[in-house]
């Protein structure tokens, strides 16, 4: 009795093994897929990791100069100085300043009045600068005014000190940074590009598997050999989470080796979380696969889901400024959870005291995924 | 090349748009659905940041500069703490971006006209949060210090008046900024449809049937390009009615020039995926290179959010070979700035050139293979 329940389960096993041999076989022929799955996803990494590091830096600045005081050099100096902006046109009149902000090739322009200095220094009404901001991009917008705005806030107490108008009271504020000591914009997005492009890959990995067999008409030739539907999940399901294994692996030995992106906290801890949200992915992928009829239906499932995990993940917008419905919905997010345990573990150094309601929610939406797509290989296949 | 052959390939290629719904749905209608989508979760407000609290000077004037720190919406106070060791696995827990630690004394030491020192510890693991709670907290301090300074003769708090006007988008509306960028991204959602139409036809081995007929390869590829780019156009108008209409997005340019433009981009991007088409055996792969080549850069290489980083060459050479770079520009100067078409001669030209460029390789590579 028990001996044959133990060779059922070899059998299966070996049935197992045999659609995972498959399924690698089918992909060693496409060497440009191939290519795509266990290259792009590290080199991307490189890429927009050297493209995004410094977030808002260097916008082209504008200036028009109407006191040519020393003080108006001095503010001019000090925003030139700020990491944000970059002084590149010295203008003579206010209508360039009109035509270099239209084109783009100022994004920031400030004028000094005639009378600053004058005003300054005076018991008169203070002096007036104006600034024109192009806000057509909202971030680089609200950046640059609120740069603006302490650079003046700093140099007009200091003149004023300078001046002798007011005994300055200060206070003495020490910032001291934690987790991202630099406050570097790369360790801050590839522990988040690492997640989100390991989800794409190993989603679209795990979507295309049945979808495409049905396509070709090779899924009759699948049913009728003696696989059950759990082995044929299982089948299929392994390939992609070794694919997303790979993925993961590649992509953080990229960021350490080449970004030296801090480790702060336990890399097996990192690898047992990965886990869960790999399966997450795949079952959902699986899902989508068992859904969809054609592969091309499959593949806007993909996208659509992609679009949405790039929205309600936090990577880009922060969850708490969403309307509290979506906040909701986001929470069905695994890459949400999944951004959380890798900024912390690499940068904060948290471990299983902080991550545990992250781990568990993808635990429990691997349940539900994975049921979710026995249940649907199942009802495809009666 | 034939008028009258590429015109059946239109045909041809019409046909099958029409008669899938799920294409016609990823043709036609999914941009403007997507961008109804994407944008609703950009419409957020105004971010506020998280402070935690350690006043160990409890004195009236500590809690009078903790008003002045929260006096407006940006700065919420989550917590406020009794122990120096709270803090730290506070923010590694996330609960907070930042603890302010006012040590005993600071009342006196301000009186005194001596620096009272104030701590502010900050985590730095988003940047962007990080640097606006520095900037925030830094500059609200001053407010207070100044505030309290004597004046010698002076009568007024600023010392500085700052007027800033913003142009093109006065209130500094989210929307009105991802909508018209936005654009850039869910306009590859044709593209993707034009990428899997030519994986399809050499998947599915339809390619052959072609090869034997005497369309050319121009005329196979202006052909196929045309029926994807119209039905791409009225997509285009769709999603462009969304953001009008729907978000109610400022529209201050010329609609002719901007479908034109619209064109270009499909040309751009729908050659690169010629060339691309080229190597590609199966829809899936064709999926992950637009995924991983266009879809992903666009997002974050574009300028859509952050702007395009000048500061190294290697990033500024990769976003500038994206086509949705120069779209996003394009897009949101016409909608936002209203400009003509001089001023959009140069993002044109580069799309221009992009699109004819690899339509051309595409060819020579397409020759190679028949041969």
């Amino acid at each position: 009795m028990s001996l044959t329940w133990i060779g059922r389960v070899a059998e299966g096993l070996l049935r197992i093994g045999t659609l995972i041999a498959k399924e690698l076989i089918q992909l060693r022929r496409d060497r440009v897929l191939l290519t795509f799955i266990l290259l792009v996803p590290a080199l991307q990494l490189i890429l927009m990791a050297r493209a995004i590091e410094r977030g808002v830096s260097e916008q082209p600045l504008a200036v028009l100069d109407l006191d040519h005081s020393q003080a108006s050099r001095e503010l001019i100096t000090r925003l030139d100085n700020a990491e944000e902006v970059e002084l590149r046109y010295y203008v003579r009149r206010e209508e360039e300043l009109r035509r270099l902000l239209d084109q783009g090739q100022a994004r920031l322009a400030i004028v000094i009045p005639a009378d600053f200095s004058s005003r300054l220094k005076s018991v008169s009404p203070p002096p007036r600068i104006r600034v024109l901001v192009d806000g057509t991009n909202i971030l680089a917008g609200s950046v640059m005014i609120s740069t603006v705005s302490g650079v003046v806030s700093r140099i007009s107490s200091d003149l004023a000190a300078g001046y002798g108008l007011i005994t300055p009271e200060w206070i003495d504020f020490r910032t001291d940074v934690r987790f991202n000591p630099a406050m570097d914009f790369r360790d801050f997005s590839i522990p988040a590009q690492l997640g989100f492009i390991l989800y794409q890959v190993t989603l679209a990995v795990a979507s295309l598997g049945l979808a495409r067999e049905r396509e070709l008409g090779t899924l009759e030739a699948l049913i009728v050999t003696p696989l059950n539907r759990l082995e044929l999940a299982l089948g299929k399901g392994i390939p992609a989470v070794a694919v997303g294994g790979l993925n993961f692996w590649g992509m953080w030995a990229v960021g350490r080796a080449i970004f030296q992106v801090p480790m702060n906290g336990s890399l097996l801890l990192l690898a047992v979380f990965t886990l869960p949200f790999i399966l997450v992915v795949v079952g959902w992928g699986l899902t989508i696969s068992a859904l969809s009829r054609t592969q091309q239906q499959a593949i806007l499932l993909v996208f659509i889901l992609a679009m949405m995990e790039i929205t309600f993940s936090g990577f880009l917008v922060p969850v708490r400024n969403m309307p509290t419905l979506l906040q909701f919905v986001s929470r069905f997010s695994p890459l949400q959870h999944y951004l959380v345990i890798t900024r912390s573990l690499m940068l904060k150094g948290a471990g299983w005291m902080e991550l545990w309601p992250q781990v568990l929610t993808l635990v429990g939406l691997a349940v539900l995924t994975w049921s979710l797509a026995w249940h649907n290989i199942a009802r495809r296949l009666e | 090349m034939s008028w009258h052959r590429m015109i059946a390939v239109v045909r041809k290629e019409m046909l099958h748009i029409v008669r899938d719904p799920r294409n016609l749905f990823l043709v036609t209608i999914s941009p403007a659905f997507l961008l109804f989508l994407l944008s609703y979760i950009f419409s957020f407000e105004v971010e506020h940041l998280e402070l935690a609290v350690l006043d160990l000077d409890r004195t009236p004037l500590s809690r009078q500069y903790l008003a002045t720190l929260t006096s407006d919406q940006d700065l919420v106070v989550v917590a406020h703490l009794d122990r120096y060791d709270q803090i730290l696995p506070l923010l590694r827990r996330g609960e907070a971006e930042a603890a302010l630690v006012i040590p005993p004394g600071f009342a006196a030491k301000l009186q005194g006209g001596q620096p009272a020192p104030v701590q502010a510890i900050i985590d730095g693991t988003d940047p962007l949060a990080g640097r606006q709670v520095s900037a925030s907290l830094t500059a609200r301090s001053q407010v207070f210090a100044a505030a309290r300074s004597r004046p010698s003769g002076l009568k007024r708090t600023e010392l500085i008046e700052v007027s800033t006007q913003v142009w093109y988008n006065a209130g500094l509306e989210s929307l009105f900024s991802m909508v018209p960028g936005l654009m850039a991204i869910v306009l590859l959602m044709p593209t993707m449809a034009f990428a899997l139409a030519l994986a399809r036809e050499k998947e599915t081995s339809t390619l052959e049937n072609l090869f034997v007929s005497p369309v050319s390869g121009l005329e196979y590829f202006t052909g196929k390009f045309l029926a994807y780019a119209v039905t791409g156009l009225v997509s285009a108008v769709l999603a462009w009615l969304v953001a009008v209409l729907w978000f109610r997005v400022p529209f201050r340019g010329n609609l002719i020039l901007y479908l034109g433009l619209v064109g270009l981009y499909f040309l751009a991007c729908m050659g690169v995926t010629i060339v691309i088409a080229s190597f590609v055996k199966s829809q899936q792969t064709a999926l992950f290179t637009v995924l991983l080549i266009f879809l992903v850069p666009s997002f974050f290489l574009a300028g859509l959010i952050t702007p395009v980083s000048t500061s190294s060459w290697s990033a500024y050479l990769i976003s500038s070979a994206l086509p949705s770079t120069h779209f996003v520009d394009i897009s949101r100067s016409i909608f936002l700035k209203g400009l003509g078409l001089t001023h959009m001669l140069r993002p044109a030209l580069v799309l221009l050139g992009m699109g004819v460029g690899a339509v051309g390789l595409g060819l020579l590579l397409f020759k190679k293979r028949i041969a």
